[in-house]
């Protein structure tokens, strides 16, 4: 049995709650009394096997980047739309083609003159709608390139560019594999103000650059373009 | 807001986003709902930055997540009694244990310890959560629950004793 006027001051003493004459006290108490003693090495051993094994979780990076961008979009202006700088970001994503498609309302692109261009926008949107599902957006949830790239290695035959375009305001979400088309895909996925970008990438037949096109679907905006260079045309 | 508070939202309320996650994950108990009452419980400090009076801001930002997530339990009536059994594999990655017995002798207290805490009464155990694991102190853990210091107290004083009885540790073993 535990000394009645010594039970709250057991608990207290554990969590260093009590000043250090009490504590003193309660040290005094605890070295003459076996009973008191044991309740309070079983309490220690409780707090100690409870605080080292229970779990710390970390915040996913698409979470962060959800609350960065709601927290940045509050103070500042809405975006501008119309073209011109905020398109930068693209034409320094390096890929044989790459699409990229946004969901905003603000501006759309895409990619569709040619039935099977429709058909091949209706997979990526599908896949974008999908990634945009809890737990469904990274393979690597990282904001380092250098995590982000090597991880495509010997997952996918492309190796997509993954630009650090941290400065222009699209903080690297991670990557993720896909299937589109018949085809396995890297996605780099970036984050613009809560939005999420998903850039896939694959190799194309045809020779040489193609012009930036874009459209809207369904609310979404999309990017398509096709570079030799690995450059974006602008 | 104006740039200035902005700046420091940022600098002195965002850091803590792991461990507001952290608490909603034991108070939901479920990945995707801790996902959007973080976000959530961020937008509404946001909102009431101005009321922030420049104390601990983890316990402030803790006291929001809080809210948000017993609102939202009442709007989605989570079922209280179900234990997912997913947090035995996410405690896997955080052991550092140098041989593969030993990471699996850990993994497996984890595991122990975690549905132990999922199992105590919401009362209980966000008490637990907020002292064990988020280290805050009994006026923090009061002020973040809403109730007296002496309420706090008989609440961990419960919950260990619970815990204590779940996990099966007794001083005469354990000495």
């Amino acid at each position: 049995m535990v000394c009645d006027q010594y039970r709250d001051a057991l608990e207290a003493r554990l969590d260093g709650e009590l000043a250090a004459e009490e504590a003193r006290e309660i040290d005094r108490h605890l070295a003459t009394c076996p009973s008191c003693a044991r309740q309070f090495a079983t309490l220690a051993e409780t707090r100690r096997v409870v605080s080292e094994n229970a779990m710390r979780y970390t915040a996913p990076d698409v979470l962060k980047a959800r609350i960065r961008g709601a927290v940045a979009r509050s103070a500042s202006p809405p975006v501008a739309t119309g073209t011109g700088n905020k398109f930068r970001w693209w034409r320094e994503i390096a890929a044989g083609v790459a699409i990229a498609i946004v969901s905003s309302s603000i501006t759309f692109m895409a990619a569709s003159r040619s039935a099977r261009a429709y058909s091949e926008a209706d997979e990526l949107l599908a896949s974008h709608v999908r990634s945009l599902m809890p737990g469904h957006l990274t393979d690597v949830p990282s904001t380092q390139q250098h995590t982000v790239k090597p991880w495509f290695n010997g997952r996918v035959d492309v190796s997509p560019a993954v630009p650090n375009l941290d400065k222009a305001g699209f903080p690297l979400v991670g990557g993720r594999a896909d299937y589109v088309r018949g085809r396995v895909v890297p996605v780099v996925v970036y984050a613009r103000r809560g939005h999420m970008i998903n850039v896939y990438a694959w190799p194309s037949s045809s020779q040489g650059g193609s012009p930036a096109n874009d459209h809207s679907r369904n609310g979404y905006h999309f990017v398509n373009w096709r570079s030799s260079t690995g450059r974006c045309p602008t | 807001m104006n740039e200035g508070d902005l700046q420091r939202f940022e600098r002195v309320v965002l850091p803590h986003l792991d461990d507001a996650y952290t608490l909603a994950r034991y108070l939901l108990r479920d990945e995707h709902d801790a996902q959007d009452v973080v976000q959530e419980a961020s937008l509404r400090a946001l909102r009431y930055f101005d009321g922030y009076s420049g104390g601990d801001a983890r316990a402030w930002l803790l006291a929001i997540v809080r809210n948000c997530s017993l609102t939202w339990r009442k709007r989605r009536r989570v079922d209280e009694r179900t234990v997912p059994f997913e947090d035995a594999e996410d405690a896997l990655p955080t052991s550092d244990a140098d041989s593969p017995d030993a990471a699996a002798v850990q993994a497996s207290e984890q595991a122990r310890v975690q549905q132990a805490i999922a199992s105590l009464p919401d009362e209980f155990r966000e008490v637990i959560v907020l002292r064990e694991v988020q280290d805050l102190s009994y006026r923090e853990i009061g002020d973040v629950v809403g109730v007296p210091i002496g309420t706090v107290m008989s609440r961990l004083a419960r919950a260990r004793k619970r815990l204590a009885v779940l996990l099966q540790i007794d001083a005469r073993e354990a000495s």
